[in-house]
This record gives structure tokens, C-alpha cells and sequence, in this order.
């Protein structure tokens, strides 16, 4: 298309699609268990993956952190999950929300839900909506699974079990497909969360990424350390015109020049790619 | 141009994946071979029946060939001396034995060369019916005929009394309720296995409870599920069982908890586990309907 060779960060960009589908194999690694209708146990299953992406997964590397973190806060045994949020604090400082734009696997079934050819709607009018997230990562993730609890202190994760598409999508669905006893199970629930799986998944192909926009709790909380984290985007002042390309292209609705680290940006390098002067980069740790 | 193409190939690329990662096929597959399965095993059964309704015409044939002979020893038979469940061969044989000054010798002849042939058909008949019967008892069964978990058992309780598999055969059927101890809805039904262990007592069955926790006798998980069963008031048994054994392999390919499977007598897994707390209603009765038919077929074979 042009001759002018692209900096690593237009590179990185432009590979992000690859990026993605390595991550996601990588984050469900135990590709036979989907036809044993079994979930991998193993030791890694301690250790929490960077995406969001089902514990309950057939195939799955790791746990997810937002239903670790939901686990350990309604388990009797303890009050608070150090560990994971020890794990969200690293993941954000470092990386922040780079992680749903390269590493979700979420993130990347609803990019390419978005590619199924049809009219797109602009999601600029429905910023608002943006807050929910925040209400969910409070309300559904931390408060009531703590204090909704039984008589002993245990409460339900209550993200998992009555929001949660990526459960329904790789848990209930790939599990009872593959293990009759669990499909004799399904019950109410489970039509609920095939119903938000479906809302969602109209929704992902009118507008781009509307559960990490409006939803995701794990978004909410690596957008926290966008303005922080090591790895950002730098626009060079020196080079920008001005044009106002990047916040065109931008599918996330950030005004990029003016705030190249809101907590909105998913740093997925459509700006990079956009940009006619190469005046934006990824930067990591100021370089 | 180049990002189309990039495009492309993702997309062909995710298509090809989520084909692989839905499991739809997959799981069709299997359900495909197991309604196959279950499809051969009717197929067989039907064949046999099959065969048996053909035998049994051959018989009719025999009889219809020499009507006259044959109709006069019928006339013999005392209604009263009829005996099914003997060899029918040998019944005829007797009845034409005790009237035998009542036939010509050719009548004599035709009725012995009959008998020999009845004899014959009736072997294989009896063949084909324990092949039949035999199917059905496994059918409907989880082929753990040979290879219960449960039929080798061994564990402590949580006051460190040693058991085995005579745990079983105690009683008529034995509700094995798998749990852990930072499982909600699995500590949502203790109180209601607690009710329902005392029910069964009378009916001849017991409740036992195997925490995955407390697998190798691990002490603190003991002390731990021993301190919520207390405060959920359940006094049923509770196992730590070995991780390594049978029972304790069984126990970990189990996917959902709380998973309630009931063992008859001889420690054989009978229906299908049942996912899920029985303080849903649903999952009370069925597992009530599932307990009264394996203590009817216990009696039964009393």
C-alpha cells in the first residue's frame, strides 16, 4: 500500500489480529478435553490468565481473574484476594489495557464478530454507557459476593454465575455438548446466559466491542491504570498536523491527541496505523 | 490491499478455530456413537427376538405336520401339571411316557422323531434367552458390572474408623454425595442429605458423604469440613478416601459439584449421577424415584 517502512509500532499493530489468535490458543492450550468433555485440573489452574477467559473452559491454561478474585471474596476462608489483585496491579502497571486489545480472547471473538460485513453503528453517542462497567466491577464482582453470603460466610460469584457471556460461551456450552451429565443439568440459568451470550453477540456485530466498552469488570479495572502503565502511546507533538485521522479511525471513541492514555484505549494501534505523519507510538517505560 | 489479505486469512483462520473450539461436532460425534451404541444393542436384542419367534414356529410346525398324533397327546395333558419353567421337551416326553399304550407304534415313531427335534429347538431357544436376558441387565446399566469403583472400597471416617466396601453391602442402596468444602451449593444441601440419611435408615440405606478435600486423610481439610457439616447439623458419615484409589479416581473426573450417585449391595453404581443439590425438587425426586427402584430390585432378588 505505501513504501514508507513502518516503525515497530505500526509492525505490532498491524499483527495485532495474529497476536490475538496466539494468545487465545495459548490461554486455552488443552484443545482435546473439548471432545472429553472434561476440564483441565492441573497445577496451572492456580495461576490466573491475563484475559477473560473461562476457568470452566474445557481447554483452559489457566483461571480466570475476575472469577479467582470472585472465588477467594466469597469463599468463607478469607476476606480479601491479595493474590489477584496483586496479579491486577502488575497486569496493569506494566501493560494495562494493551491486554484487551492483544490478549483477551474475548476481546477477539467480538473483533471478529465485528467483521461479519452488515451496517456498523457508532457507539460515540452511548458514552454514558461506559460507567455500567464500573457499577458491575462494584456491585456484581466485590460487594455481593462478599456480603450476600449463607450462614457460614460463603457467597456465589455473582459476575460468573448471572452476567458472564465467556462462561456460557466456552463453559456451558463446549462441557455440556461433550458430557451428557451435565447437559442433563442445564437448567433456567443457563437460558439466561444464553440469552445475554446471544445480546451480546448482535450487539458485537452492530457496534464494535460493546462488552469490553460497556461490561467487562476486568476491563473496568486494567482501565484504572491506563495513565500509569509502562507500555502507552506517545503522540509526538513535533509531528502532529493536527488532522484529526486517529480519533476518526478510533473504534473505542478516545479522542487520541488530546488523551492518548484514556482509560477507554484498548491500545489496539488503529490510531498508529491511521496516522499520516507516523506521529504515534507505543512507548514502554517513556522509550 | 495487504491488510484485506491479512484479513482474510484471520478470518479463515478463526473460522477454521472456532469450528474446532465450538466442540459441536465433536460432541454430535459422540452422542452419535452412543445412540449407536444403545441402537446396536436394541438392534441385537431385536435379531434375537427375531430368532426366538422363529423357533418357536418351527415347534408349531411340527406340530401342525403330525396334527393328528399330536393333538391326542394334548388331549392327555392335565392342565394342572403344567410346568413352563421346565424343559418343555422333557414335559412332553413325560406325558407321552405315562400314555404310551395309548399310540399305534408309527404313532409312537412320529411322536419320539418330533420330540428329538422339539429337544433341539428347545436348546437353542433357552440359549438365545439367557443371551437376552443378560442384555438386559446391562443395558440400561453404566457398564459397571465389571468395574465399579466402589466394588474395592476402603477410607476412614472423620474419627478415624476404618471402612471397606462391606459399607455396601449393609445396605440395599447407599447415596454417595460428592462435595467440597468451599462449594456453596454443596453445603446449601448438607442439612437436606442429613434429613434424607435419616429417612433411608429405615428404608435400608445410608447416606455417605466423600469431601474431595479431605482426599489421603488430609487432617486440616477434615477438621474443616467436619466444623461445616456441624454447622449445617449433618451427622451422616463422611469418608476421606485415598486420591489414588478407584473411588478416588471416580471422584475427581467428576466436573460439577455437588454430584449424588447411589451404589446398590454388591457396590455397583445404579442410573445416572445426578448433578447438582437435591434441596431442588426436581433432583429430590428423581433421586427418591431412583432410590425406591433399587431397594424394589434388592428386594427382589432377596
Amino acid at each position: 500500500m505505501d513504501k514508507r517502512k513502518k516503525s515497530l509500532s505500526g509492525q505490532t499493530a498491524g499483527m495485532r489480529g495474529w497476536i490475538q489468535a496466539a494468545a487465545t490458543l495459548l490461554t486455552n492450550i488443552h484443545i482435546p478435553n473439548f471432545f472429553k468433555g472434561k476440564i483441565y485440573q492441573g497445577n496451572a489452574k492456580t495461576v490466573c490468565v491475563p484475559g477473560l477467559n473461562c476457568y470452566s473452559c474445557p481447554a483452559a491454561t489457566g483461571a480466570c481473574p475476575i472469577g479467582a478474585f470472585q472465588a477467594v471474596i466469597g469463599s468463607s476462608r478469607f476476606k480479601f484476594s491479595y493474590y489477584v489483585t496483586g496479579f491486577f496491579i502488575l497486569l496493569g502497571v506494566t501493560l494495562g489495557r494493551f491486554i484487551c486489545g492483544f490478549l483477551c480472547p474475548f476481546g477477539w471473538f467480538q473483533d471478529l464478530l465485528h467483521k461479519i460485513p452488515g451496517k456498523k453503528f457508532s457507539t460515540a453517542r452511548l458514552k454514558p454507557l461506559r460507567y455500567l462497567k464500573y457499577m458491575i466491577l462494584i456491585v456484581f464482582v466485590i460487594l455481593l459476593p462478599l456480603l450476600v453470603t449463607n450462614s457460614i460466610g460463603m457467597g456465589d460469584p455473582f459476575f460468573c454465575k448471572y452476567i458472564c457471556p465467556q462462561g456460557v460461551l466456552e463453559g456451558a456450552i463446549p462441557l455440556s455438548l461433550g458430557n451428557a451429565a451435565i447437559r442433563s443439568a442445564l437448567g433456567k440459568l443457563f437460558t439466561w446466559k444464553c440469552f445475554i451470550l446471544i445480546t451480546v453477540v448482535v450487539l458485537s456485530i452492530l457496534f464494535y466491542r460493546p462488552f469490553c466498552k460497556w461490561i467487562c469488570p476486568l476491563g473496568a479495572i486494567y482501565s484504572l491504570f491506563n495513565k500509569v502503565s509502562l507500555l502507552n502511546i506517545k503522540v509526538e507533538d513535533s509531528k502532529c498536523i493536527g488532522c484529526g485521522q486517529c480519533s476518526r479511525v478510533c473504534k473505542m471513541d478516545v479522542d487520541v491527541c488530546r488523551h492518548p492514555d484514556h482509560p477507554e484505549c484498548i491500545r489496539c494501534g488503529a490510531c498508529i496505523k491511521a496516522c499520516p505523519k507516523d506521529a504515534i507510538h507505543y512507548r514502554f517505560m517513556g522509550k | 490491499m495487504k491488510t484485506n489479505k491479512k484479513f482474510l486469512t484471520i478470518l479463515t483462520l478463526c473460522i477454521a478455530l472456532l469450528l474446532t473450539a465450538c466442540g459441536a461436532t465433536d460432541a454430535a460425534g459422540t452422542d452419535k456413537t452412543n445412540e449407536s451404541l444403545t441402537e446396536t444393542g436394541t438392534v441385537s436384542t431385536d435379531s434375537s427376538n427375531t430368532a426366538l419367534n422363529d423357533l418357536y414356529q418351527q415347534e408349531n410346525q411340527i406340530f401342525a405336520d403330525h396334527e393328528a398324533v399330536w393333538n391326542k397327546l394334548f388331549g392327555m395333558m392335565s392342565k394342572s401339571n403344567a410346568d413352563p419353567s421346565g424343559n418343555y421337551a422333557d414335559y412332553l416326553a413325560d406325558t407321552a411316557e405315562a400314555n404310551k399304550d395309548s399310540f399305534t407304534e408309527d404313532e409312537w415313531k412320529t411322536l419320539t422323531d418330533d420330540m428329538e427335534t422339539i429337544r433341539k429347538i428347545e436348546e437353542q431357544i433357552a440359549g438365545l434367552e439367557q443371551g437376552t436376558t443378560a442384555a438386559d441387565n446391562t443395558a440400561p446399566g453404566n457398564n459397571s458390572e465389571a468395574d465399579s469403583p466402589f466394588r474395592n472400597f476402603s477410607g476412614q471416617d472423620f474419627d478415624g474408623n476404618s471402612v471397606d466396601e462391606s459399607l455396601f453391602s449393609a445396605n440395599a442402596v447407599t447415596v454417595v454425595n460428592f462435595w467440597f468444602t468451599g462449594c456453596k451449593p454443596c453445603v446449601a444441601e448438607l442439612s437436606m442429605l442429613d434429613e434424607l440419611n435419616n429417612t433411608l435408615k429405615a428404608m435400608g440405606g445410608e447416606v455417605i458423604g466423600i469431601n474431595t478435600e479431605t482426599f489421603d486423610g488430609n487432617e486440616i481439610a477434615m477438621k474443616e469440613a467436619a466444623a461445616v457439616l456441624e454447622s449445617q447439623g449433618a451427622q451422616y458419615r463422611n469418608l476421606s478416601i485415598d486420591s489414588a484409589s478407584d473411588a478416588g479416581k471416580y471422584a475427581s473426573d467428576i466436573m460439577a459439584f455437588p454430584t449424588t450417585i447411589l451404589v446398590d449391595r454388591n457396590g455397583n453404581i445404579v442410573g445416572e449421577p445426578i448433578l447438582g443439590g437435591i434441596d431442588n425438587q426436581d433432583n429430590y425426586d428423581s433421586l427418591m424415584q431412583q432410590i425406591q427402584s433399587v431397594i424394589d430390585a434388592d428386594s427382589a432378588n432377596q
